[in-house]
């Protein structure tokens, strides 16, 4: 039993921010039909920013993590400016070559900059773990599952509560209609594809620290954030939360019950039968298939 | 263009080319063929092996190369993928026509550049790859320095009764180094009455161990054996001190790089054991201090992180072997080179390298046996333990 | 003349073994057909029914593990306690075994994924192609996993009793994978200009429509899938020979990534897209490795694709034949043939 609470509490922990990742793909994903293969590469800049502004140049911990969101929202307006904002209008596939081409530059380059060793981040939290009964978490891990909630609580916010949200969930589902109302499509899309960025920016943020910063980091969250939009469906910010936790909780039950070995093949797994089952992933409103 | 300025354009090409060609006559050097991955997941390594061989070659040549010429080492890219490992050896033999190369890093990597060994006869020295198959697929090119898991769990057996081990699970990375470590070293746990619980696996990129880590901990061992790099190592450290877990932690596989885990896991790294190769942090415990001595001092010098000292030694003892074998060949030939590797018999940083026969007869590999440490992290330092 | 290009292209590729004596050339000729082939299949899905298939490297890898195991053999236990064991056979039955098998993954992922579209289908597709990686990598007695399948035998063709032909040489291989080129090339060509293939170019260009008018829509695009994945297939046991040793390695989404560059750069859509966007792209790493370094190899690699994309959006080909139209043709705005052009 308390090999299952301490698998329950990975999960939170795990779940939150994959949830971040989530959220941050579904918009972009979801909104602009975007095969973000960059995605990842946002998350590492969030990770390898902070670890140069608060370990190189040494500012507060809480300030870097700040700072990076920012950053990475500032990172992804520059990236749809550049790269998707002329190919609006192209084809899907012919988006997402051109994200892969910056995916493979930004992680070439940071590896060129950093060098492939793996770099670490040390935080003004105790190393000693908190222990409340037999269940063990660092604190650092604490902190994060709120700052993640938080994170999530407030894009839940700005989508839904701000007139800038109004106008992305306007263009999400009606694209024309929307531009014939007089929401600025262009400025729409570059604030969703900055607003995501920052999420994975700021997931990498909070993750560089509790794991290790290599150029490779972003490859596999990649692919799981591409996981928890299908799960929860495409742009739905309740549907990537619950998604990240589902994604969260296969693998640890996964791992920690059944084989260690298939444990990233359980979200792989779940998302080939939800799709199955229910194409439009599990929280979407009914969608036109296509 | 006037006739005559053609003809002086004409006349200094020409003579600008038969230049070239008379200096390439005057300044030969023996190539060696470098084949290590320099982008992709083992990028770090494969630099650090990279930067150990330059050493060796400086070295060599400030001491007036071998057989009267300097040696030049021809460093090729293999990104970490099984396809360019194959297509580099091809360049280095075919194209820049050398008589030997060291590499590929990884196991997977060696295993698709063997069959072009056998095509080209042309041999390689095997520095970190530690698949059985290597030197059992009876292929004559290859001279392997590393050792292989079942050589290290061997090794091992004379330091399991120090450690007090009743049972112990299994943590290693899902690929060959980690799966082969889990089945040598289980057999000779089994062999010496000591009990083996669960053998987890962990992806090559995961980066979340705490599913396993937490089965672990309610698991009735003592101790947990973790095979995997310096990079995964650290995170399993991490998670392992976040959950509580109280156990014994012993590592393999040489590729620790225990200065590296003691600046990213900190205090979780304090009290684990650590089965290396190499042991630079007491160069009088080494076969040849000199020698180690010079390498930790050039590396320094260099400017290069002392954490890896603990993967380019195996570039520097590759670059020596080869030259050895070259000076013992007479001649930079392939076939010749191939021969004279039996003849090898020198002190590497880690242990006589002498090759054995191994695989089938008649096509046999060479295996050298390196010795092995224990070393311990103890509130941050490196010690060799008094058990 | 564009009937005879396509001669001449393949009277000069069959050429170069005669003179190009390098054999790291010629290696990089042989591995870039491989994946031309593979790219080429990925166009019959990507090009003419117009789904994205990221998981294509699944079938790939099956058709180079399905080959490699039925030449080397093997002894499995499955549930039950029920054992299977299998003697080498000869390498050329593997090849075919490599097709079917590949060919039969395709239905069953066709049947099951194209019950969704566009992207979510995008992700079902990697999902399918992880899920069979971490299969290869973990069922350790079947596949060896990750300690690989080594010494896998070279291409022989023959039959018991006549004799065997054994392609060990690098001339011979590059035939075999030329070979092997021409007969995809011709199979997607018969299958794009035959009813099916205006079928399927009909659903890519709307969907609803086509059911309107009473098109089978998924019997069309199982059908793409099962030959895209048999096609893919014999790449794979291509590979798997002349590689000569298979490890879950093979399923890197690397690979996926390759071919897609190959197929979008080169032109989807169009036959000769992937062979152009497939000597492109196989060929500059050989090159740029002379001149520079590691990382810079990747930065330039990535910057070309995004260049080609953003210049040539359609691709290569299809930019090509509208140059040659436009020449041919000055006044005219349009080609003469229909041509089914993608939506703007």
């Amino acid at each position: 039993m308390t090999e299952f609470l301490q698998h329950i509490v990975n999960m939170l922990i795990l779940g939150s921010t994959y949830a971040l990742l989530g959220i941050g793909l579904t918009l972009i994903f979801g909104i602009m039909r975007v095969v973000n293969f960059a995605h990842g590469e946002l998350y590492a800049f969030g990770a390898y920013f902070v670890y140069f502004i608060a370990i190189l140049l040494g500012f507060n911990f809480f300030l870097s993590l700040l700072v990076a969101i920012v950053a990475g929202g500032l990172l992804g307006a520059l990236i749809e400016y550049v790269l998707l904002r002329p190919m609006r209008g192209a084809d899907i596939d012919t988006t997402m070559l051109i994200m892969i081409g910056a995916m493979i530059v930004m992680q070439n380059g940071e590896q060129y900059i950093w060098g492939g060793v793996a770099k670490s981040v040390n935080t003004p939290f105790p190393q000693a773990p908190l222990v409340i009964g037999s269940v063990s978490v660092s604190w650092l891990s604490v902190f994060v599952f709120f700052a993640a909630l938080a994170l999530i609580a407030a894009t839940y916010l700005v989508i839904n509560r701000t007139k800038l949200g109004k106008a992305m969930r306007a263009t999400f589902q009606d694209r024309d209609t929307a531009s014939l109302m007089g929401v600025n499509i262009q400025m729409i899309y570059m604030a969703t594809f900055a607003l995501g960025s920052s999420l994975a920016a700021a997931a990498g943020a909070l993750l560089g620290p509790v794991y290790v910063i290599s150029p490779q980091m972003g490859n596999i969250a990649s692919l799981k954030a591409f996981a928890i939009v299908i799960l929860g469906g495409l742009g739905s910010i309740g549907g990537a939360t619950i998604g990240g936790f589902i994604l969260a909780f296969a693998e640890e039950i996964g791992a920690g019950y059944i084989s260690s070995g298939y444990r990233d093949a359980m979200g792989f797994l779940i998302i080939i039968a939800v799709l199955l089952f229910k194409p439009t992933g599990l929280f979407a409103r009914a969608e036109r298939i296509g | 263009m006037t006739d005559n300025k053609k003809f002086l354009a004409v006349f200094a090409a020409a003579a600008l080319l038969s230049v070239s060609f008379a200096t390439q006559g005057l300044t030969q050097t023996i190539k060696i063929g470098v084949n290590e991955p320099l982008t992709g997941p083992f990028a770090a390594s494969g630099t650090y092996v990279v930067n150990g061989a330059k050493i060796a070659a400086d070295e060599v040549n400030a001491k007036g190369g071998v057989l009267g010429k300097k040696i030049e080492l021809v460093i090729e890219d293999n990104k970490s993928n099984p396809t360019e490992a194959a297509a580099v050896a091809e360049k280095l033999i075919t194209t820049d026509k050398v008589p030997v190369i060291m590499g590929a890093w990884g196991s997977s990597l060696t295993l698709a550049v063997m069959p072009k060994l056998l095509e080209y006869k042309v041999p390689m020295i095997v520095e970190t790859s530690s698949s059985g198959k290597i030197t059992t697929s009876g292929n004559p090119y290859i001279f392997r320095i590393s050792p292989p898991s079942s050589v290290e769990a061997h090794a091992f057996k004379d330091i399991l009764p120090k450690l007090h081990i009743k049972k112990a699970d299994f943590l290693v990375i899902n690929n060959d180094w980690g799966r082969g470590a889990a089945e040598d070293f289980g057999k000779v746990l089994k062999a010496n009455g000591v009990q083996v619980g669960y053998v987890e696996t962990m992806d090559q990129a995961a980066q979340d161990m705490s599913a396993q880590l937490s089965k672990m901990k309610s698991s009735d061992s003592d101790t947990i054996m973790v095979t995997t790099a310096v990079e995964q190592l650290t995170l399993v450290l991490k998670q392992a001190a976040a959950l509580g877990i109280k156990k014994q932690i012993v590592t393999t596989g040489g590729s620790q790089n225990p200065d590296q885990l003691v600046d990213q896991a900190g205090a979780a790294a304090n009290g684990t054991f650590h089965l290396t190769t190499f042991a630079p942090w007491f160069p009088e415990s080494t076969p040849d201090p000199v020698a180690t001595k010079y390498f930790l001092g050039e590396w320094k010098k260099r400017g290069f992180n002392f954490a890896g000292a603990t993967e380019s030694f195996r570039g520097y003892d590759g670059i020596r072997t080869i030259v050895a074998g070259i000076e013992k060949a007479g001649k930079a030939e392939p076939a010749a080179i191939a021969s004279a590797m039996w003849n090898v018999d020198f002190t590497g940083l880690n242990g006589k390298i002498k090759f054995e026969k191994q695989g089938p007869a008649g096509k046999e590999s060479g295996q050298s046996i390196p010795n092995v440490y224990l070393i311990k992290i103890d509130s941050g330092k490196i010690i060799l333990p008094k058990l | 003349m564009k009937r005879y290009l396509s001669w001449i292209a393949l009277i000069a590729a069959a050429s170069i073994p005669l003179w190009l004596h390098d054999p790291y050339i010629l290696n990089a000729f042989i591995t870039t057909g491989i994946f031309i082939i593979a790219a080429m299949s990925l166009n019959l899905l990507l090009g003419y029914t117009g789904q994205l298939n990221l998981g294509h490297v699944a079938f790939f890898g099956i058709g180079a593990y399905t080959s490699a195991l039925v030449s080397l053999g093997f002894d499995v236990e499955l549930f039950g306690g029920f054992r299977v064991v299998h003697e080498p056979w000869p390498v050329w039955t593997g090849l075919v075994m490599g097709v079917i098998v590949s060919a039969f993954c395709g239905y069953i992922v066709g049947k099951l994924s194209f019950r969704v579209r566009g992207a979510y289908f995008v992700i079902v597709t990697i999902s399918f192609a992880e899920v069979v990686r971490l299969v290869a990598l973990n069922w350790v007695e079947l596949t060896q996993g990750p300690l690989a399948l080594t010494s896998i035998p070279p291409v022989t063709l023959g039959l018991p009793g006549i004799g065997y032909y054994d392609l060990y040489s690098k001339q011979s291989y590059f035939y075999l994978v030329l070979v092997v080129i021409v007969i995809s090339y011709v199979i997607i060509s018969r299958l794009v200009n035959s009813r099916v293939g205006r079928a399927m170019v009909a659903l890519k260009e709307n969907e609803s429509l086509a059911v309107s008018v009473g098109i089978d829509v998924t019997s069309y695009l199982v059908l793409a899938a099962v030959v895209s994945a048999g096609i893919a297939g014999a790449a794979g046991g291509l590979y798997a020979h002349y590689l000569k040793i298979i490890d879950p390695d093979v399923f890197l989404f690397l690979y996926t990534v390759t071919m897609v560059i190959m197929v979008v750069t080169g032109g989807k859509g169009t036959l000769a897209g992937p062979l152009v966007g497939g000597l492109i792209f196989g060929f500059i790493p050989v090159f740029s490795r002379s001149f520079v370094g590691p990382e810079l190899q990747w930065i330039i690699y990535g910057i070309f694709m995004i260049v080609i994309v953003f210049v040539l959006p359609q691709g290569i080909v299809p930019a090509i034949e509208k140059w040659f139209a436009n020449r041919e043709k000055p006044g005219l705005s349009k080609p003469a043939q229909a041509q089914v052009q993608d939506a703007p």
